[in-house]
């Protein structure tokens, strides 16, 4: 025992889990550490609001069954049979500690049969492994010995040890070809078992040796001849050994640095290719972190590199250089993004400093208007990891350029929207218009804050600033590109056919749809200002006659959207310009069939329906009374019709109410639709409820006061008041330790905004859940914690952005697409989540969803998670 | 369409078609899935499968056994990708006869047809490797938000005709010819592993209660197989409507009480988090009662009573889903009322569990009329006339292995081709 080192004595904070009837139960937060007392190794973890009070005392046992799961949590099981789990908030910790278990677990086992591990004297050295000589002759002995050894840790251990010691592998490379030449399978088949077993020993000096230059061909090698597929051969010598396609568009000078890449791509390759399908979850994130670690070295020393950088950046506006070359450069550049994606913040941001000013913006735009579409692809994808990475930076620049009264970045990607040929790109350039205009992402800002105090009052200021600067640009925006990006939308005045679009146009179209519903959503006054100007609800409208479906049903769920806003001012708009006619007469098309269109249409009237908003009900039912009563195959049509009679009936018992507004109405009926999920149908995320909710006393308060001309009031600069200032909130509490203060201010530039039209209270407590019901909350935040089991996990995956598209397109998609990330990233950082981390670490892709892989009985038998 | 005819046999072969054909082709798909609802009306005879996971090859084994696209009829339930190495090839196989066959062929989406969870298990990655660069991605995604939430099977026959097929064993032939055959258990050589006759089943199936009435799992002694080549056509003057069965890849819903309400979800979207949508993708049936939160983090399991309560209000008499691993490839739970059915085989390579996909047969009693493709409509009225617990139609399972090695090489993703890295 006295061998093992208790962890640095720093403290881990920590959350303590039990299992009880098969809910995680949380004991409490508090500081972990691991102490060597009388030979008995002993967990504690001290609460961290009354340190007197111990939340944990477990003694480290052999039989505990310890599992370490993602990269911050421990479970086990306790000697009375209770499941335990400590679910730290540092990977850090969660390692010294883990390491701490493992340490003494090992020291235990190598005394299995000492009566009670006092004697410290028996470790493995005693036992070492050695292994028969590599000759043919002795691989079946060698492969019997590494079985026998395979089948404890200790042996492992011992094994790999040897292995390194002996530089076995050498000595088994030559044995591949000898074997060939003698045509001897089953010694081909052995020696692929025992390279097959050396690698799975999972040990990370034998994974990075095997890799290497002299010893890669010949350990590929044997991992041709696979035992399980004894009829084939597979050809990975002849496909390591291409050297064409390292791709070095810059001559790299530092040889180290040159070895790392070869050594990472096969590093790739292995875990890919040649041990995909036998791969351990372990060897698995083994080789992920190689990887991932060798990248990060090779980018860093890269970016570092002044003169490499000069020679990179300089390669598309070379006169000298060619078309290939133009055309590796940016993908190599691609490339180098794609990994920063899993730097650490700060690697990152100089990463990208140092492109930036070596003239990444050059090579952007140079990309973005290449002929060849695998070069626009990869432009489209810089900027998108740009974007993730920082979009107030793009902003600033975007803003630099307007003040310069140069073209902003945002014009030149509606030029290309708009000739754009290739539909992927297409969709890219959209979705980023959509993140480059959206005022909300100033949040993310706030998001990078809290890692120093330092940077994180000058990110502070910034973001004042930036407040402003985002503003500007969006009015900038409307002022000279919105007539320039919807200008196609426009032009359809007057157009009586629709039906010969064609395909590039039809994307058009859909795209700017998503685009508008995107706008409308998020620039409160300024779109509706624009919309009205340019008439584009009607425009809009005109598409539902198009011949193609899915164009209806972008058209369609502009519309929707439009309806679920609440705002009197898109009401208005449908209702003046009786839109509801076409979207009847898409009803009435679509009604003999039931299809896709045709239940977004029942969906957007039930949705009307449940809502009940009288000025929509009455003008339905006061217009087209007869088409509504004509569609019986489902009942929402009437009941929407006995609605209004409703409403006509309290109306006319009670005028004085309908003075009132809508509120009078609506609120009790969304009462009901917030209390929970059991309801009835209901598709909206509570998230979105809130902000209706939220910006309804807006809306009726523009309503009322100026009426129609509610666009010219500067309300709050058209941002959704209420949404930034949820997962700003989050995000300090629970992740700047000791910053109330600091996180008070942070708040300080948004609740100025919306002094005018304070947030409900409830915002400020539970985000995802206004005014929930009691009995209903204590089981909604169980969910929301199982939640994160996967939703944490993909949230934090650094391919977000490629799902905007789709989410912009959802009904009031985009609505939650904000506080559900700001949500979900929270969730990513806190620790009273307890249970997510999975996806925190970019390679460790292959851990499980703890509330399945760990030791519940809920899930036997069933799959695991994503199922 | 020889153009498509190519595509079906490349892809055949395990090779990915070119981008652009990708293009075109979810373009097709897209405006064929347009036309379906949200719960698809699928007529008698049809093969149901559940989860593939882009095991391509045991896709293949999977048509091997069932019978090819178009002489089989087939529903698959979701999951087409991630996890295997052949995601992209399994799911645009699928599209192409989906567009060049749309009535034999029906795909509804499961969990895994979705952004965020593709992005995370493999299927994202693949396509990124494949073709460099996202956009098959991107277009597999968009048809991905088409895809019918599931589908209601009807005109099956309530009881069995034998297949013509011996028993493996012949040893133990005892005849049940004039039994109705209500399940059917066949091996991947079309050999009769076991047999249970409808008549027999209080008597002799799984106890009500057994929480695993799967056949497989609590064999009763082994009943007598029909003769060969005699079979007693089933059915007689009773009627021998198998009732409605509903496929969905999850499960149920509480927001959803009725199928109708299906038909009112606006489908094209990502899955969402929450709602009726997600749960219909997400659930899990379970040992409970009434509703539970689901270990998954989305969706819910639901107890017997639930499935009961549902399949009574809506005249259903079983729900088909998949989602879940079963090692014996399908299960029976609920007194028959529900069935898992797992159709990756060896899944992620190293399961070692079997696959099934379930048989319905046509029930020759409506001489050929075939009911209106929503299937929903004009259901009503019968329900109103008819509500006691209706029995499930005959089901056949094959259950199959992983395809046999040799038919596949060796299953690994593709090497990134160039680097710079």
């Amino acid at each position: 025992m006295a061998l093992v080192t208790p962890p640095s004595n720093e403290r881990k904070r920590v959350k303590v889990y039990e299992l009880k009837s098969n809910d995680w139960y949380d004991r409490g937060t508090g500081f972990c550490t691991g102490i060597i007392h009388n030979d008995e190794a002993r967990i504690f973890v001290e609460s961290e609001d009354e340190p007197i009070r111990v939340l944990l005392e477990t003694r480290v046992a052999k039989e505990n069954g310890y599992q370490k799961q993602q990269d911050t949590l421990i479970v086990w099981t306790e000697r009375n049979t209770v499941d335990m789990a400590l679910s730290f908030q540092e990977s850090d910790g969660c390692g010294a500690i883990w390491d701490f278990i493992t340490e003494v677990q090992q020291r235990m086992s190598g005394l299995t049969g000492q009566d009670d591990g006092l004697s410290d004297d028996v470790i493995d050295s005693l036992h070492p492994i050695i292994l028969p000589p590599p000759e043919l002759g002795n691989l079946q002995d060698i492969e019997n010995v590494m079985r026998g050894a395979n089948s404890t840790p200790a042996g492992r251990d011992a094994l790999a040890k040897y292995a390194v010691e002996a530089d076995y592998i050498t000595k088994l490379v030559p044995l591949v070809e000898i074997a060939e030449d003698l045509e001897s399978l089953s010694d081909l088949h052995r020696l692929c078992n025992i390279m097959k077993t050396l690698i799975l020993l999972n040990d990370t000096s034998i994974i990075e040796f095997v890799v290497t230059d002299d010893v890669i061909l010949g350990v590929v090698g044997a991992l041709e001849y696979d035992p399980d597929f004894p009829s084939h051969k597979a050809n990975h010598r002849q496909y390591l050994s291409d050297e064409s396609r390292f791709k070095e568009v810059v001559k790299i000078d530092d040889p180290n640095i040159k070895k790392k890449i070869h050594n990472t791509y096969r590093l790739q390759y292995l875990k890919d290719v040649v041990l995909a399908r036998i791969l351990d979850d372990p060897t698995f994130s083994v080789l992920n972190s190689l990887i991932f670690f060798n990248q990060v070295d090779i980018v860093s020393h890269l970016q570092a590199n002044a003169n490499f950088l000069k020679e990179l950046f300089g390669i598309v506006n070379s006169p000298t250089a060619d078309t290939p070359r133009k055309r590796d450069s940016v993908l190599f550049i691609q490339q180098c993004c794609a990994v920063a994606k899993g730097l650490q913040a700060a690697a990152r941001s100089q990463l990208y400093q140092n492109f930036i000013n070596g003239g990444l913006f050059q090579v952007v735009t140079f990309a973005l208007r290449h002929p060849d579409p695998a070069v626009r692809v990869a432009g489209t994808d810089i900027l998108v990891s740009l974007i993730d990475h920082d979009a107030l930076m793009l902003r600033t620049q975007i803003f630099k350029s307007i003040s310069e009264k140069s073209k902003p970045l945002t014009d030149t990607l509606i030029d290309l929207l708009l000739v754009e040929v290739d539909l992927g790109v297409k969709s890219q350039l959209a979705d980023a218009i959509k993140v480059l205009l959206d005022p909300i992402q100033n949040g993310q800002a706030v998001e990078n804050l809290s890692r120093t105090n330092s940077e994180f009052l000058a990110k502070m200021r910034q973001n004042i600033q930036t407040t402003g600067q985002s503003d500007s640009i969006i009015q900038n925006f409307y002022d000279e590109s919105a007539k320039k990006l919807f200008s196609p939308l426009k032009e359809l005045e007057g157009r009586k056919d629709l039906t010969d679009l064609s395909v590039q146009e039809v994307s058009l179209y859909v795209h700017l749809v998503e685009v508008l519903s995107f706008f409308v959503r998020s620039h409160s006054f300024r779109s509706k200002f624009f919309v009205m100007s340019e008439g584009l609800a009607s425009r809009v409208a005109q598409l539902m006659s198009s011949s193609e479906k899915y164009l209806k049903l972008s058209a369609l769920k502009y519309f929707r959207i439009c309806i679920g806003l609440h705002d009197d001012f898109h009401t208005q708009q449908i209702i003046q310009n009786k839109l509801f006619g076409p979207i009847l007469d898409l009803v009435y098309e679509t009604m003999p069939r039931d299809n896709l269109l045709n239940s977004a249409c029942l969906e957007l009237f039930e949705f009307i329906r449940r809502e009940s908003n009288p000025p929509v009900v009455n003008h339905l039912v006061e217009n087209y009374r007869d088409r509504l009563s004509g569609i019986t195959y489902v009942d929402v049509f009437h009941s929407i019709i006995i609605k209004y009679e409703e409403l006509k009936r309290v109306s006319s018992e009670s005028p004085a109410s309908t003075s009132k507004g809508n509120g009078a109405t609506v609120s009790p009926h969304r009462a009901v639709v917030n209390g929970g999920r059991f309801q009835g149908l209901k598709d909206l995320e509570p998230d979105e409820e809130s902000y209706f909710n939220g910006s309804d006393d807006e809306d009726d308060e523009a309503g009322i006061e100026v009426g129609g001309a509610s666009p010219l009031k500067p309300v709050a600069n058209g941002a959704s008041p209420v949404r930034p200032l949820v997962s700003y909130t989050d995000d300090d509490e629970e992740e700047v330790e000791g910053m109330d203060v600091l996180s008070t201010t942070t708040n300080a530039p948004v609740t100025n905004q919306n002094q005018q039209h304070p947030a409900p209270a409830s915002e400020h407590i539970l985000p995802s859940q206004p005014a929930p019901s009691p009995d209903r909350l204590s089981e909604k935040r169980r969910r929301d914690e199982d939640d994160d089991d996967e939703l944490g996990k993909l949230s934090s995956h650094p391919k977000r952005r490629t799902s905007a598209s789709s989410q912009g397109s959802t009904s009031g998609g985009a609505v939650q697409q904000q506080p559900a990330h700001g949500h979900m990233l929270r969730r990513k950082k806190s620790i009273s989540s307890g249970k997510d981390g999975g996806g925190k670490d970019g390679p460790e892709k292959g851990g499980k969803k703890i509330a399945i892989s760990m030791p519940v009985k809920i899930g036997s038998g069933k799959e695991d998670g994503a199922e | 369409m020889s153009d498509l005819d190519k595509a079906i046999a490349q892809l055949r072969a395990c090779r990915p078609i070119p981008e652009n054909q990708v293009k075109e082709l979810c373009h097709k798909a897209r405006e064929l899935l347009l036309e379906e609802g949200n719960v698809v009306g699928v007529n008698a005879p049809v093969t149901i499968c559940g989860d593939i996971h882009g095991q391509f090859h045991d896709l293949m084994e999977l048509f091997r056994v069932g019978g090819d696209v178009p002489d089989t009829n087939y529903l698959f339930m979701g999951d087409f990708v991630d996890r295997g190495f052949y995601s992209l090839e399994s799911f645009l196989l699928l599209l192409c006869l989906k567009v060049r066959y749309p009535d034999r062929i029906t795909l509804i989406r499961g969990n895994h047809e979705s952004r965020q969870i593709t992005t995370v298990y493999g299927f994202y990655d693949e396509c990124l490797r494949k073709y460099g660069s996202a956009n098959v991605w991107r277009h597999c995604c968009e048809v991905f938000d088409y895809l019918a939430l599931g589908a209601l099977v009807t005109g099956a026959s309530k009881n069995l005709e034998s297949s013509e097929t011996s028993y493996t064993d012949a040893g133990t032939q005892s005849s049940i010819e004039d039994q109705d055959i209500e399940i059917e258990i066949l091996n991947s050589n079309s050999e009769v592993i076991n047999r249970f006759p409808r008549s027999s089943r209080d008597s002799q199936l799984p106890p009500k209660s057994s929480p695993l009435s799967s056949p497989i799992l609590d064999t009763p002694s082994r009943i007598g197989p029909v003769g060969t080549g005699a079979t007693s056509s089933s059915g007689g003057s009773r009627s021998n409507d198998g009732g409605a069965v509903l496929c969905v890849h999850g499960g149920l819903s509480p927001l959803i009480d009725t199928i109708d309400k299906i038909r009112l979800l606006d489908r094209k979207q990502e899955v969402p988090h929450e709602g009726a949508m997600c749960d219909l993708l997400w659930s899990d049936p379970d040992e409970i009662d009434g509703w539970g939160l689901s270990p998954r983090g989305a969706g819910f399991l639901f107890g017997s009573d639930i499935v009961k309560c549902f399949n009574h209000k809506n005249d259903l008499s079983l729900i088909a889903r998949a989602h879940q691993l079963v090692m014996e490839g399908f299960k029976e739970m609920f007194d028959n009322s529900i069935v898992t059915v797992w159709s990756a085989p060896n899944y992620c390579y190293r399961c070692g569990n079997v696959a099934a996909i379930l048989e319905l047969a046509e029930d020759g009693s409506n001489g050929g009329y075939i009911p209106r493709s929503n299937g929903d409509l004009g259901r009503k009225q019968e329900m109103e006339r008819d509500l006691r617990k209706r029995d499930p139609p005959g089901r056949r399972y094959r259950v199959f292995e992983a395809a046999p090695q040799d038919s596949r090489g060796m299953p690994a993703k593709k090497p990134v081709a160039d680097y710079f890295l």
